[in-house]
């Protein structure tokens, strides 16, 4: 039999603070609901006691500053290694999907992080692409972001790769946090359209994301053929949540999921606690084991006002267009959209709306022909406690060509001890080295 | 004086206790009628001992047990208000059912009304298919149970003849499965637990014994015999309950260990952690249905020292029993002959054995010793499998809080204490192979009857409050009730919780409230638009299942 692995890991220890939206409180009636049904005993769900991650799984993906402690409780690393103990019973074959319902979330934590953004601190969804990559030798990934948000954390970690496809609708930056998500938000150079970004209006309904994913994002990852299938199933796209504006049911996640059929789920947002929760998660968790979902039903919901406008429609079969044009046209050649400098470089302000920071970085990547090229940024920003932190670092990607580890070594060797910055990381992730320096 | 008594399905042990020591102990043949046996050891528990110095009498049966699994009961009917959620005509459940109106949610609001014309139709319906036994069962009933209560109350009125009960007085747990499983099988046992029961009271009467008297449950516990009646499943599994106690009073109080008890046919498997059974992490199944009757984490094996040796594809294997080994009579080569081939066990001659297992070597083509060593490495193995999966199972239980998470769960046990016909045999074998500890104590055929004689009584609550909604649930006996005030702190809910159980204990005759500790206790704020609305308290609290001394070895 096919089983569906589930990890529930509602913190009910932990919190950002007593009265934030990410409080002790927020899964506790999704426990109530799930446990209730009886679900648990269900033969074809397998519950597994989460674990957690390890210092390295976390520095393959981030840059923490000043380091991963500081950064991360103990329930973000638990958070982050039940993506992994899932990944391995998927891996080893006990389950053929799964679903981390865990808590904190991620999905906003970008590769330099300096502190909470958008109640993320580590990014559990990039832990697991690099743990999949590295333990399982697993090349091609994608990861579908259905979170009402923008992703712009896991866009930012994958923004130049090219193995890994990540794929995003969210409400429109125009009326939302982070305000990123654009579709010209595509990818860097070398990894041009492996991030697809579909921002939807307020008022998009179960009817509008369902076209958008059998006509845009079904296909895109018919074409991208990845091995693997991660979904950041973030929840406040419902209609009921009080952080944002969209009008998706239980029954439209669900159906989402079914059609997906995401090896891995992870849990990102969501807030509204009792009318959504209980009811989405247990939706996605039946459409993971192939289980009937019909009965799911918010209580007191009715299908008319879930109907989304007109105006939502058209909306919607506009943005279909452009990227279904834009996926079926002639991919620019990688050389030409590096630019006569054969270089990338953006610089630009990030805010980290918890822990109210100010970020400046620039980043820049090497033009390589032969793999992903060499990333490096430089990056300040001033504490609340006043801590100011510039640190610098480079990453060597996990298929870098012998050329570009060389000489990103060189690199390293010659920029350590920089004036003006205080930490210096090297982030090899062709051989799995992580270095920091003080 | 202390009595305990194990009702097997083979045999009944008894054991008069004084001061922690053994003054009498007898086996005789379970019959029939299980009260005629519990007489016979009563009788001669009591030959010389005036009943008015027997201050506490626990039992252990299997009556239980072997009605539900002879499936000697009336079928009963099942009315489910399930309300939003996985899809009920999909659940697998041990009666027919009906899916009506009417829901709850997790807050214990009525999201749906009960249509009385519809349970109507719906018992009409299931009076026609011949059921005269109905559950109601409401998804939520244990948060809110006036829709359970609802329908009970309209059947009762129209059709008086019918026998109903509704599933909030089974269990206060999440999981209405399960208890939906436990209302059906209380339901099915009830009235030949009551007679039995009344039979037991009887014939104590006429021993005159007028000490209090308990009942063995799963978990390691006991019940008071007059409340038992009101929960009547909580007796199943005691068998290895008692014997798990047992191992622990033959040892000492604070072991860490593996208690093996090999009968005939079963081998049953207990840990016992820092002195405490461990305790399942979900519920006893019957019949392969969930509920959640509390229990201790037992393995069965279908293995026992009458275990034929047969030959599978030219490999050696276990057979089912035919008879007792050969060595007592017995028609095939058992595990028992093997232990006494071996010299392990001094049951039997080796000589009256020894053709048999020439034979057997033959068949395999191996050396006749070559052939025992390897069923006996064949049932450490299985052994060993059964252990190894039963810690796994323990260390890997799921944690929803952090702490839970970090938990140490300490070392594997590395000592084995052996009870039952063959495991004097079995211990020195194991004690061989595998470096451990083996205690095989001196009293080990009847440390199931000793464990039912020192076995604690067992009560747990688990306690939610909401004070939003000024309203408390607990587990027992579906007890729900109003707050009349707020509970400000966690602390304020811990003494109300407490206070519950302080209760409970009246019913209970336990006195061992100095024992009560706790399970868990947390406090959520509920938010809504910014502002905190009230708090959920969630609290368990228990007195864990234990033995009252140890006894002094001879």
């Amino acid at each position: 039999m096919e089983k569906t692995g589930l990890i529930f890991f509602p913190a009910f220890d932990w919190a950002i603070s007593p009265t934030h939206p990410e409080r002790e409180e927020r899964l506790l009636y999704t426990r109530d609901q799930i446990f209730e049904e009886g679900i648990i005993d269900h033969p074809k769900i397998m519950e597994y006691k989460p674990r957690l991650a390890e210092e390295t799984d976390i520095q393959r993906v981030h840059f923490c500053v000043p380091d991963v402690k500081s950064q991360t409780t103990t329930a973000h690393l638990i958070s982050a290694g039940s993506t992994l103990k899932l990944a391995d019973a998927l891996m080893n074959g006990e389950i053929h999907n799964g679903f981390a319902l865990v808590r904190p979330p991620g999905h906003h934590a970008m590769r330099v992080v300096h502190g909470n953004r958008g109640f993320c601190n580590i990014n559990n969804e990039a832990i697991l692409v690099e743990y999949l990559r590295r333990k399982y030798k697993i090349k091609k990934v994608a990861i579908v972001d259905t979170d009402v948000h923008h992703g712009d954390g896991t866009q930012d970690i994958f923004y130049h790769d090219p193995d890994v496809l990540f794929i995003s609708f969210h409400q429109d930056g125009r009326t939302l946090y982070p305000g990123s998500g654009f579709v010209e938000e595509a990818g860097g150079p070398g990894a041009y359209l492996t991030t697809i970004n579909i921002p939807l209006p307020p008022g998009t309904g179960d009817k509008g994301l369902l076209k958008v994913w059998r006509e845009i994002i079904k296909p895109a990852l018919e074409a991208f053929q990845p091995e693997i299938i991660i979904n950041s199933a973030g929840q406040d796209n419902h209609f009921t949540d009080p952080l944002a504006n969209m009008k998706v049911s239980a029954q439209g996640y669900a159906q989402l999921t079914a059609e997906l059929k995401p090896h891995l789920a992870v849990l990102e947002g969501g807030y509204a606690i009792e009318t959504a929760l209980p009811y989405v998660n247990l939706g996605i968790l039946l459409a993971l084991a192939q289980e009937d979902f019909s009965w799911v039903k918010e209580p007191g919901c009715h299908s008319g006002q879930l109907a989304q406008s007109q105006e939502v429609d058209r909306y919607v079969d506009k943005i279909i267009h452009y990227w279904q044009s834009k996926l079926a046209g002639k991919r620019p050649d990688k050389e030409q959209l590096f630019g006569p400098d054969k270089k990338y470089v953006r610089q630009r302000s990030i805010y980290y709306d918890t822990d109210q920071i100010y970020e400046q970085q620039t980043e820049t990547v090497e033009y390589c022909p032969d793999c992903q090229g060499l990333y490096t940024v430089s990056s300040q920003a001033a504490k609340h406690s006043g801590k100011n932190y510039k640190i610098w670092g480079l990453s060597i990607p996990y298929h870098a060509c012998p050329s570009c580890v060389q000489k990103g070594y060189d690199l390293w060797e010659k920029r350590i001890g920089l004036f003006g910055y205080h930490i210096f990381y090297l982030q090899d992730k062709s051989r799995d080295v992580y270095l920091t320096r003080k | 004086m202390l009595i305990g008594i194990d009702v097997g399905g083979t045999f009944t042990d008894g054991v008069l206790l004084d001061n922690f020591t053994v003054k009498e102990w007898v086996k005789v043949r379970t019959e029939e009628d299980l009260t005629r046996s519990i007489q016979e050891v009563l009788n001669y528990l009591l030959e010389h001992i005036a009943p008015e110095t027997i201050e506490r009498l626990v039992l252990s049966t299997t009556l239980i047990t072997n009605l539900l699994a002879q499936k000697k009961y009336e079928p009963a009917g099942l009315l489910l208000l399930p309300g939003p959620g996985t899809n009920p005509h999909h659940l697998s459940l041990p009666g027919e059912f009906v899916i009506l109106k009417g829901a709850i949610d997790y807050r214990g609001r009525v999201i749906e009304p009960v249509d009385l014309k519809e349970v109507e139709e719906a018992a009409g319906y299931l009076l026609s298919r011949g059921l005269k036994r109905i559950i109601v069962a409401c998804k939520f009933s244990q948060r809110n149970n006036t829709l359970e209560k609802q329908v009970v109350r309209h059947l009762q009125h129209k059709y008086p003849d019918l026998k109903v009960k509704a599933s909030f007085e089974t269990s206060g747990l999440l999981n209405w499965v399960r208890r939906i499983n436990a209302t059906y099988y209380t339901l099915a046992v009830e009235e030949a637990c009551h007679h039995f029961l009344s039979h037991v009271s009887h014939t104590l009467e006429q021993i005159g014994l007028k000490c209090p008297v308990y009942i063995m449950k799963a978990d390691g516990g006991t019940i008071p015999l007059d409340l038992s009646r009101k929960y009547p499943l909580e007796a199943i599994f005691s068998g290895p309950a008692a014997s798990t106690l047992g191992g622990l009073a033959c040892t000492s109080p604070d072991i860490t260990s593996v208690v093996m008890d090999m009968g005939g046919t079963t081998t049953d498997l207990a840990l016992v952690l820092k002195g405490k059974p461990l305790l399942s992490s979900k519920g006893a199944a019957i019949a392969g249905f969930p509920t959640p009757v509390r229990a201790l984490a037992v393995a069965s094996l279908p293995i026992g020292g009458d275990t034929p040796l047969v030959v599978n594809n030219r490999q050696l294997a276990f057979g089912q029993r035919k008879g007792p080994a050969l060595c007592l009579g017995g028609p095939e080569l058992t595990l028992t002959d093997i232990l006494v081939y071996l010299g392990y066990s001094s049951l039997g001659q080796k000589e009256t054995i020894a053709p048999f297992v020439h034979d057997l070597a033959d068949r395999l083509e191996l050396s006749p010793r070559e052939t025992a060593e390897r069923a006996l490495d064949l049932l450490i193995s299985l052994l060993e499998e059964a252990l190894t999966h039963m810690c796994k199972t323990w260390e890997e239980e799921p944690a929803y809080r952090v702490w839970q998470v970090m938990a140490d769960k300490g070392t594997r046990p590395r000592t084995l204490i052996c009870l039952g016909g063959p495991a004097e045999g079995i211990g020195q074998l194991w004690a061989k192979k595998r470096e451990w500890q083996v205690i095989v104590p001196s009293y080990a055929k009847i440390a199931n009857a000793i464990g039912a004689a020192l076995a604690c009584t067992t009560l747990n609550l688990d306690f939610v409050a909401d004070t939003e909604n000024l309203v408390f649930y607990t587990s027992i006996g579906g007890k729900q009730g109003t707050l009349e005030r707020p509970l400000r702190t966690l602390d304020e809910a811990r003494a109300f919780a407490l206070s519950l159980l302080k209760e409970m204990k009246g019913d209970w005759q336990s006195h061992e409230l100095e024992r009560v500790e706790p399970l868990y206790a947390e406090g959520f704020n509920i938010v809504r638009e910014w502002r905190t609305r009230g708090k959920i308290y969630q609290i368990g609290l228990q007195t864990p299942p234990g033995i009252l001394g140890t006894v002094k070895e001879v």
